[in-house]
């Protein structure tokens, strides 16, 4: 599962980034708080497969599918 | 001259930095509430130093081409010797984002032998929470000053200023300590400060969420977004008419009373036609581009605008843009100049150079006068709903439209022609919502008064001098027979090109001078509707535009021009600048000019 098939106002814990994606890519997302053990909760849906918006510790961020979907989660 | 000492300000994106580097510095950099405001690194005076603001980057390791040249740029000012001192913003209330990056720059700083100190910015919101931090505590773990401010309601910023001189003058005093803290990755070492120091998020989050719950609604949202920008456009016209009516007014008082000092003959001809009537003419549109500036900088302050990205961004994907085009497009209603450079923090650089090239589609303000002359000319000043819908503001919402569509239709269409290589380098979609805030109003009310200013300053002395040329032109030989002028015989010739737009020569001659500026073409028509008219009366261009007689159809294929032709010799240099590519640039000039002729006569041609 990943945080593309979270329903709304759930929660999951992150555990781990796809292994498809770049190291450049993937460090960031670490720094920006996509770590394994991490608690998201999935805020809001947007209509029409348009982006999530998360909640993440200390920030709410919105992500697209693309990105979504390179999350991998367990639900919590 | 010995080359001053640098301090280097960096941090998270959107922690504050700029609002403190003007605070102290004194000068004015852009502060708005949404990540990627700095685009570029300011430097300013700070007692006997440089102070240096940064763009704000979540990591010292970049992703993207545009981070990079920012990321080198840090690089190479902390390896420089002229650089004593770098200072880390926070914002308190989010720590543990702000120090996975903060502690990147203090081993940096450490590498190189520079000193570290931690400003811990936003104090005036986390006690608002009541909550209270303990500086001691996180100074001694971090290893380095730590120092409790707000740039916004100035807590602590003297101590913090005399702190930062004593560093910057001895950087020994603010090395970095080693602390158990540094065995840990920055990733962890951040969570683990977060939770020994840090506000409860749940605190922090909770309002904002509430607010989400309602501007983010897939129905509400959508029904707020269509409402905001209505407003928006419509303010425009109905808070800036009264003040423009004075402004009007006063000029006509003004030129009535020079005039009758004056003694009658060529001279006082001068000052009425093309002082009064030529730079009068336009001065009449400050109201407006100060309202919209203060509309603008109001949404851009509130936090709104990252959650207006998020809900353009699916509608805008299917037009090759990307959510963040948005606060380009937005800001290029006030100055396309700004606006390109604000596209720098797209993800994807095909997305970016789309959203460069459409962003002179989007009405600027130097359009304003424009629109607003000819819409007066045609449009009667009717009001519905009790005053809060007026019959002006709604086609000027209108023309707006019009200027985005376009903007969407061309951007759709490069879409197909741009390289698709250029995908590669694509990155996801995250973009981090702030924290909602009520607009500082100091910024503010400096970006209102300054925007009215600097469009006087721009646009004046070529109007001035365009104006006193048409004038010469347009008096003589015959002394103040249009018809009979040099200026006419010079119009005549190029008649033929614009009379499939159904304008005649005296309108030709406006939209060609007004490449050198837009606002222009009011100004030269002010003038020759000054010299044609015997009575010297002092009544609006609108007026006797009217007077004269303008048909429908050539107001609309006139405006229709206006909205997507390029006048603008500054956005093609900045295009420039931005792409380094001719074709991105003069080419965007020449197509947006082919473009606009092209629609403007097929309008004419099916209405007339
Ligand atoms: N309440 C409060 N708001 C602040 C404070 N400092 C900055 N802000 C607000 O935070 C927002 C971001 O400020 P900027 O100075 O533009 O942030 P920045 O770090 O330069 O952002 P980037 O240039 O995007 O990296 C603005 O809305 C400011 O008004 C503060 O001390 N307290
Ligand atoms: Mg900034």
């Amino acid at each position: 599962m990943t945080i593309w098939d979270l329903p709304k106002q759930s929660r999951a814990q992150i555990s781990g980034l796809n292994q498809n994606i770049s190291s450049d890519l993937r460090q960031r997302l670490e720094e920006m708080g996509f770590v394994e053990g991490q608690i998201v909760q999935c805020m809001k849906r947007t209509p029409f497969k348009g982006p999530l918006v998360i909640q993440l510790q200390d920030c709410i961020y919105s992500v697209d599918k693309a990105l979504a979907e390179q999350v991998q989660v367990n639900a919590a | 001259m010995s080359s001053m000492q640098k301090i280097i300000l960096v941090g998270k994106p959107n922690s504050g930095k700029s609002l403190l580097f003007n605070q102290l510095t004194g000068l004015r950099q852009r502060v708005a509430n949404f990540p990627g405001v700095t685009v570029e690194l300011k430097s300013g005076k700070f007692d006997q130093f440089e102070l240096v603001d940064f763009p704000g980057t979540y990591s010292l390791k970049s992703i993207s081409q545009d981070e990079s040249i920012a990321v080198d740029q840090l690089q190479q000012a902390v390896k420089s010797p002229d650089t004593s001192l770098l200072v880390c913003n926070l914002d308190a209330t989010k720590l543990e984002r702000s120090m996975v990056f903060a502690l990147q720059v203090q081993a940096l700083a450490k590498e190189h032998g520079k000193g570290c100190v931690f400003a811990l910015n936003m104090m005036d919101e986390v006690a608002r929470f009541g909550f209270e931090y303990d500086v001691k505590a996180l100074s001694a773990k971090l290893g380095s000053p730590v120092y409790a401010i707000s740039a916004k309601t100035l807590i602590g910023i003297s101590e913090f200023t005399k702190a930062l001189k004593e560093h910057a003058a001895n950087p020994q005093s603010a090395s970095v300590q080693t602390t158990e803290l540094h065995d840990l990755s920055y990733v962890k070492a951040a969570k683990q400060l977060a939770e020994e120091f840090g506000i409860k998020q749940d605190l922090v989050l909770k309002r904002q969420t509430k607010l989400d719950n309602f501007l983010l609604n897939s129905v509400l949202g959508a029904v707020a977004f269509a409402a905001i920008m209505f407003f928006l456009f419509q303010a425009i016209f109905t808070w800036a008419a009264p003040l423009m009516d004075a402004v009007e007014a006063g000029i006509g008082f003004l030129a009535a009373g020079v005039s009758s000092l004056l003694p009658e003959g060529v001279f006082n001809d001068f000052v009425n036609d093309a002082l009064f009537g030529g730079v009068g003419a336009f001065l009449v549109f400050v109201p407006q581009i100060m309202v919209l500036t203060l509309i603008i900088g109001i949404l851009e302050d509130s936090g709104y605008l990252a959650r207006a990205a998020l809900i353009c961004h699916k509608p805008l994907s299917l037009f090759g843009l990307s959510g963040r085009s948005f606060i380009p497009y937005l800001s290029g209603h006030a100055c396309a100049i700004p606006a390109i450079m604000a596209a720098r923090t797209i993800e994807s650089p095909r997305k970016r150079l789309i959203t460069m090239m459409t962003v002179p589609l989007m009405s600027c303000s130097a359009r304003l006068p424009v629109y607003a002359l000819l819409i007066a000319v045609f449009v009667p000043d009717t009001s519905y709903l009790g005053g809060w819908v007026n019959l002006q503001g709604a086609i000027f919402f209108v023309l707006y439209f019009g200027g985005i569509i376009t903007a969407l239709i061309v951007s759709k269409v490069l879409n197909i022609y741009i390289n698709q290589d250029e995908n590669k380098s694509d990155l996801p979609f995250i973009l981090e919502l702030p924290t909602y805030r009520l607009p500082h109003w100091r910024p503010l009310a400096y970006k209102t008064l300054n925007s009215g200013v600097y469009f006087i300053k721009r646009a004046a002395p070529i109007i001035f001098v365009v104006s006193v040329v048409i004038w010469g032109l347009g008096y003589f030989p015959s002394n103040g027979n249009l018809q009979e002028s040099y200026l006419a015989s010079i119009g005549r010739f190029i008649e033929p090109v614009f009379e499939p737009m159904g304008i005649d020569w005296r309108y030709a001659v406006a939209i060609l001078v007004s490449f050198l500026a837009r606002e222009v073409f009011v100004g030269v028509l002010g003038t020759m509707f000054n010299i044609a008219d015997a009575e010297e009366n002092t009544a609006g261009l609108a007026e006797q535009i009217q007077a004269d007689g303008f048909s429908l159809a050539s107001g609309i294929a006139l405006l229709a021009f206006y909205v997507i032709a390029l006048q603008c010799v500054a956005t093609v240099a900045t295009l420039k600048g931005e792409t380094a590519k001719n074709r991105y640039s003069w080419g965007v000039f020449v197509a947006y000019g082919l473009l606009a002729y092209v629609v403007s006569v097929s309008i004419y041609t099916i209405l007339a």
